[in-house]
Order: C-alpha cells, then sequence, then structure tokens
C-alpha cells in the first residue's frame, strides 16, 4: 500500500529523517512509534506533501506518491485545527469540497457520521460552541468524511476522555476490517497494543524496530509467568520448591498477590499449575510478555545509553 | 484552480459575515456621507462683509447701487480701467475682497466679469448679480426707453455675470479636482491597509490554530495562498461597491434636497421669480449657501471614469500590498508577533500620502513623475493626476502606471509565495529578518 524508501530531511543543520524505510500493508493498522522530536511528525508530513523530503522515495499502491493520491488520505494532524466561527456542517463542505468530494455526497456523508456518533444537533453549531472533545470529534468526523483508503492519524486518542476515546478506537477497527489502512502515531502504548498489527519505533531521525506486535512481544519474553492469587504467600513460595524461582512479587491486599515466576530445568507452565492448585487459589495465569511500553521505553533508553558512552 | 476558489469562497464569506464587515459597510458610508454634508454646509465662505469695487469707467452705473445699502456688502466706485494683476497684488486695492468689472459694452452685451480674492458664496453671489442688474435695468429705463421698470423686465435678457479668480483669471489652477483625486487615492489606502491586516490575521489565526496543516495536506501553498488574498480581495470589493452605491445614493438625495444643480429648471424659474421680486425667489435662494465642496463633488470629478481607474488601481495595489501581508502573517511565530513589521508598511502608507499630497502641487514635476510609476505609491498619485488631468497625447502613462503596479504585484506575490511555503509551518519563533531572507533563498 505505502512504501517509505531511503527518506531523509534535514531543517538547516538539524537532521529529522535519516534514510528512514518501512512498508505499510494494505487493510492493517501500522503504529508510527516514537519519542518526542524523534521525526514521526516530519515524516507524516512529507507521505501528506506538506514537506519534501532531501531524498528518498514514497510509493503509493506501486506507483510513484504524487499529490493526486492526496485525496485518498485523510489527515489529523497533532494539533487539532478548526475555524472557530464556522459552523460544524460548514467545515465538512469546505474540507469535503477540497478534498473533491460533491456537494451531496458531502451531505450523505455527515449525515452518516452525525447518526453515528448520535450528534445530529451539533451540525448548525459553531465550532467555537463546543468542548475539546466534541471538536476532535468533529475533526475525526472531517477526516475520514471522504472514506479514504489510507487514514493517518497522528495522536488520535488524545483530548478524549476514556468512552470517546473507545468509541474512536472502535471506528479503527471497524475501518481495518472495511480494508482500509491506518498509520497511528501515538504515544498510548497500551492502544497501539490493543489495536496495531505492525508498527515501527523511529528515535533520532533513525528507524529502531519494525515488525508486528506480537512478534516484537514475543522476541522480548523472559520465560517468566505473573500468577495472580488469594491466599498465604509463605505457602505459595514452599509450594514453588527449587522448580520454580520467584521473582518479583506485587501485594495487593492482606491475602492477594501477583507473583512473576521464573522456569528452572525442563519444568513447564503445566507444572507450575500442578505444583499451585490446592495450595492457593488462582485469579490469574498468564505469560509475562513485554508491553509495548516496555518495548519502547527499553530500545529508547538503550539507544540513549549507546549514545552516552 | 477549483481549491483557489474554494478557499477564496470561505474567506469572501467569513469575512462578509462578519459583524465588523456588515457595521462598516452600513455606517462607513453613511459617516462619509456625513462629513460630505458638513463639509458642503459649513466648510465654505463665511466671509461676513464683502467690500466690492465696481470699476465703472464709462460711468454708467453713475456711483448708485441699490437703494437700500445692503449690509453685507459695501460698494465702491472707481472711474477708471483697472488691471486683473493691478487688483489683485496693489496695496491700494487690498481692502477690497471683489472688483466688479462694468465696461461700455454691458449695455449691449450684458456681460460683466466679477474678479474675486477669496470665492463668494453662491448666496453672495447672487447679491451681486440681483444688485448690478437691477442697477443696470434702472440705467437702461432711463437712458434707453420710456417703458416702465415692469415692462422693460418682461422683455430684458438675463445677465451673464461670469465669476473668475483674480489670482487665476484664466483657471488654470486645478487644485480643487486633485484634492479629489487625493481623496479617492486616499480612499484605496484606508481599504488596503483594513484588509490588508485582515489577510495578516486571517493568516496567523489559521497558522496558530494549526488548521493551517490540513489545509496544506490537501492543496498547495500557492493555492492558499492566492485563494485567501483573492476571497479577501472581493469581500474588499464588494465592501467599496456598497459604499459607492451608498455614498452615490446619498449624493444624489442631498443634490435634489439641499444643494440644487443651479443649472436646473427649478432654479432657473426661481431666479426668474426673484428677478420679478417675488418673496418665492428670494426664500429658495436663501437656502443656497455652496461652497467649493459642492462645486467640486458635483460639478468637477467626472465620476465615470474616475472610479473605473479608482477600481483598477485599488485591485492591483491590493494585489501589490495583500502580498507583503501575507508574507508577513505566514511569517509570524505567534499572533502577536511580527505587528512590528507592519509598521514599514505604515510607513510606506504615510509616504504615499506625502507623495499624493506633492503631487496636487506639483502634478508634473519630475518627483511626481517618478512617483507615478512607482507601485508604492502610484495609486494615490495616479488618483491625483487623473483629477488633474493629461496634457494631448500624455493619456497614455495611466496604462503604464497601472501595467507597471500589475507587473509588480504580480512579482511581488511570487516572492511572497516562496516565503509563504516556507514560513507557514514554522511555529513558536520569534521572527527576524534573517528568517524572511532564509525563506526567501529556500526554493
Amino acid at each position: 500500500m505505502l512504501e517509505i524508501q531511503d527518506i531523509s530531511k534535514s531543517f538547516y543543520h538539524k537532521i529529522a529523517l535519516q534514510n528512514v524505510s518501512f512498508k505499510v500493508n494494505s487493510g492493517e493498522i501500522f503504529g508510527l512509534l516514537g519519542p518526542n522530536g524523534a521525526g514521526k511528525t516530519t515524516l507524516i508530513r512529507i507521505i501528506n506533501q506538506i514537506f519534501q523530503a532531501d531524498s528518498g522515495i514514497i510509493r503509493y499502491k506501486n506507483e510513484l506518491l504524487k499529490s493526486s493520491h492526496l485525496a485518498d488520505i485523510g489527515y489529523l494532524p497533532e494539533e487539532r485545527g478548526l475555524y472557530k466561527t464556522m459552523t460544524v456542517q460548514d467545515h465538512a463542505e469546505f474540507l469535503g469540497r477540497l478534498r473533491g468530494m460533491s456537494a451531496q455526497d458531502i451531505k450523505n456523508a455527515l449525515n452518516f457520521w452525525l447518526d453515528r456518533f448520535n450528534i445530529q444537533d451539533w451540525r448548525k453549531k459553531r465550532i467555537e460552541e463546543l468542548s475539546k472533545g466534541m471538536a476532535q470529534k468533529v475533526q475525526f468526523i472531517c477526516t475520514v468524511l471522504h472514506e479514504p483508503k489510507l487514514l493517518i492519524l497522528d495522536e488520535p486518542f488524545s483530548g478524549f476522555d476514556p468512552i470517546n476515546a473507545e468509541l474512536i478506537k472502535h471506528e479503527l477497527i471497524e475501518m481495518r476490517a472495511q480494508g482500509k489502512t491506518i498509520i497511528l502515531s501515538s504515544h498510548d502504548m497500551k492502544s497501539v497494543e490493543e489495536i496495531c498489527d505492525r508498527v515501527v519505533l523511529i528515535d533520532k531521525a533513525k528507524k529502531i524496530m519494525e515488525g508486528r506486535v506480537s512478534d516484537l512481544r514475543n522476541e522480548g519474553r523472559t520465560g517468566n509467568y505473573k500468577i495472580q492469587f488469594q491466599g498465604n504467600m509463605i505457602a505459595f513460595v514452599n509450594a514453588l520448591w527449587i522448580n520454580f524461582e520467584l521473582v518479583d512479587k506485587q501485594i495487593l491486599s492482606d491475602d492477594r498477590f501477583i507473583a512473576t515466576v521464573a522456569m528452572r530445568g525442563e519444568n513447564n507452565f503445566d507444572s507450575l499449575l500442578q505444583s499451585l492448585i490446592g495450595v492457593i487459589k488462582i485469579e490469574s495465569a498468564h505469560e509475562d510478555l513485554p508491553s509495548m511500553n516496555d518495548l519502547f521505553i527499553k530500545a529508547v533508553s538503550e539507544r540513549k545509553e549507546i549514545a552516552d558512552v | 484552480m477549483s481549491k483557489v476558489f474554494i478557499v477564496a469562497k470561505r474567506d469572501f464569506l467569513e469575512r462578509v459575515k462578519s459583524r465588523s464587515f456588515i457595521s462598516l459597510s452600513i455606517f462607513g458610508p453613511l459617516l462619509v456621507l456625513l462629513l460630505l454634508y458638513f463639509l458642503f454646509a459649513l466648510g465654505g465662505n463665511h466671509k461676513k462683509h464683502w467690500n466690492v469695487l465696481i470699476a465703472d469707467q464709462y460711468k454708467i452705473l453713475d456711483n448708485k447701487i441699490m437703494a437700500n445699502e445692503n449690509k453685507a456688502i459695501t460698494y465702491f466706485f472707481a472711474d477708471d480701467y483697472i488691471e486683473i494683476e493691478e487688483f489683485a497684488h496693489a496695496k491700494k486695492f487690498k481692502k477690497f475682497d471683489a472688483l466688479i468689472e462694468v465696461n461700455e459694452k454691458v449695455l449691449s452685451n450684458k456681460v460683466g466679469f466679477v474678479f474675486y480674492k477669496e470665492e463668494p458664496s453662491s448666496k453672495m453671489q447672487i447679491l451681486f448679480r440681483y444688485h448690478v442688474e437691477r442697477r443696470l435695468e434702472e440705467v437702461l429705463i432711463q437712458r434707453f426707453t420710456s417703458l416702465k421698470a415692469q415692462d422693460y423686465r418682461k422683455i430684458k435678457q438675463p445677465l451673464n455675470l461670469s465669476f473668475k479668480n483674480a489670482y487665476d483669471p484664466k483657471e488654470e489652477s486645478k487644485e480643487l479636482e486633485a484634492w479629489g483625486g487625493f481623496a479617492f487615492g486616499a480612499l484605496i489606502y484606508i481599504f488596503i491597509f483594513l484588509f490588508g491586516m485582515t489577510i495578516l490575521r486571517s493568516t496567523t489565526r489559521e497558522k496558530s490554530n494549526r488548521v493551517i496543516e490540513i489545509l496544506l495536506a490537501t492543496l498547495r501553498p500557492s493555492q492558499l495562498m492566492l485563494g485567501k488574498v483573492l476571497g479577501i480581495g472581493l469581500s474588499a470589493l464588494l465592501q467599496m461597491l456598497i459604499w459607492i452605491l451608498v455614498i452615490a445614493g446619498g449624493l444624489f438625495l442631498l443634490r435634489s434636497t439641499m444643494f440644487p444643480d443651479v443649472f436646473d429648471p427649478k432654479y432657473v424659474q426661481a431666479m426668474a421669480d426673484l428677478s420679478k421680486g417675488l418673496e418665492t425667489g428670494a426664500d429658495y435662494f436663501s437656502k443656497l449657501e455652496y461652497n467649493a465642496f459642492v462645486e467640486l463633488v458635483y460639478d468637477r470629478i467626472q465620476f465615470g471614469t474616475t472610479i473605473f481607474f479608482f477600481l483598477l488601481y485599488f485591485l492591483f495595489a491590493y494585489l501589490f500590498y495583500g502580498a507583503f501581508f501575507i508574507a508577513i502573517g505566514s511569517s509570524m511565530g505567534s499572533e502577536s508577533d511580527g505587528q512590528q513589521f507592519v509598521l514599514p508598511i505604515i510607513l510606506l502608507f504615510l509616504f504615499s500620502l506625502y507623495a499624493g499630497y506633492h503631487a496636487i502641487y506639483f502634478s508634473s514635476d519630475t518627483q511626481s513623475n517618478i512617483l507615478f510609476y512607482l507601485p508604492f505609491t502610484s495609486s494615490l498619485v495616479g488618483m491625483v493626476k487623473l483629477s488633474v488631468g493629461f496634457a494631448e497625447g500624455q493619456g497614455y502613462t495611466i496604462y503604464l502606471s497601472l501595467f507597471v503596479l500589475l507587473l509588480s504585484s504580480i512579482i511581488m506575490l511570487l516572492i511572497a509565495e516562496r516565503i509563504f511555503k516556507n514560513g507557514i509551518l514554522q511555529f513558536g519563533h520569534r521572527l527576524r529578518m534573517r528568517h524572511i531572507f532564509k525563506w526567501l533563498k529556500k526554493s
């Protein structure tokens, strides 16, 4: 769908991107991750042809990206911008026309989305009359109004309360199901973990990690398991005996704990459960995979350490 | 191109729907009309007493005029020929405000001349005419007829008193018209400044609320810039047309109610009534307190030609100065930043006003001719020159001046586009000249 190939960009003496390459497949939610100032927004602006890359190429559907492809793209920038004195409807019409939609198509699409979010009565409201979250929703509608095949969202969940963040997440998953491709730039690693199929991590203008979310997490696996239980901690430790090792514990209350356990020898998860059943009451048990947040922090910290050395 | 019009339409509608636009469209022209009314009614000649010397070489009037002396005018008589130059400058004639020349032909051709040092009001002109005419009637009746005065008046011809400026008897000075042109030119600059500031504010607002990023993902910076200049320009043009229509309508109303045309049939009838000694005529003339402004607005300005070139100059000058405003707006790091960069434009405007003022008095000198082609000042100087008129064969120069202005506007828009393209996505910096030069160099 979209192929980023050796993209570099500098602003005077500051390098914003250095030979960044990756591919975004059709019908996936792709996470573009990185700390502040890593170069994510610059890359997004290059894809949207707001900036021109110093070198490198971008292919869209196997063609060199050109301005006519912009009609296929929907872009929600990190810094939301709407004309405060315009009504929701006028806004949708203005941006829809700029995206090449007919008046009738705009009307139909706007009706669809206002119904979907149950906000028909906002139609004639001026943006300045809306709260920040409401304006965010309007901006999201304006971004998807022209049914873009590729959606680029920069921090789409910021400014939303948990309910509306869930609502947007649900819409994105639905769009993926419809075959749309979504590039998502976010610091909300929980959301990334939940909805992204693949991610790329950029730090200090360079790509440092790329892959499927599940693969990256599996790569970082330690073989430890997390057991949440109710009972006596001493009895729990005794049950581990010499076959397992208590790596970490978290006290939830007087008799409730989360314990991180490492395997010794040939022992596995099944034998661990067999040792514990009857000793304590197991509430949950799962493999202790690193979260995207852990991977993110680890990757960025390692690079920092290397740079410091 | 259609994207340019979409942006232009949005900016146009945003502007014309704003309260400030509606207020300015209604109250602006009304304020101008009110000002004009006061200038018409109060701004003229209020000299209370006139000393008028009648040069009556052949003693036709026999040192007499009006049986009852008028309080506003004292007539003096001289029985020798007086040179106009001498009357205008000689010390002995200093106390006289006007000279009425009665020559030997007056009895046959009914033509006399009044040379004034300061233009008399219309009412005063009518009094001069009335006094001299009445005295002449008596003389004619006495000398040449056996008719009664009433019979004579039935057959008499009206006296044509031609009023001339003693300092400029051939009326070569066009200062009054030049001021008219200056007013039009100044109006161009006022509108450009008002709408230029709108461009600047609109650009910085889009920049600071970051809507610019969404727009630039759908169109090129040049399209956005052009749409913005076009949309705000059209709203300026609309406002200007509203002003022209309201002011023209107002002037028409004033003309037909308070400041009637001295050549219209109503006036002629009243004149006839006055000559018959009827009160209705006297009442009518008592209302006619005209001054130079009335004459300028109703008689001297050629509105058709003036408005045509006024609109052309406005359009091109708006594009020229608009490019400056949009370049500054796109370079600013915050909404408050960059106000300092408006100052040079204000200075340019002030310089243009001075250039126009200079052209009023020296419309043909070298400086005026240079300023006529300089894009910064050409609109004002051009309007002044147009109102004064061009020498035969020089009419093309106004088109040349317009062409230079248009060409400069295109060049300025191209320069502004470069600054706009590179500066519009820069936020939070403190604007310095080096930024502008850097963005100018960058492709």
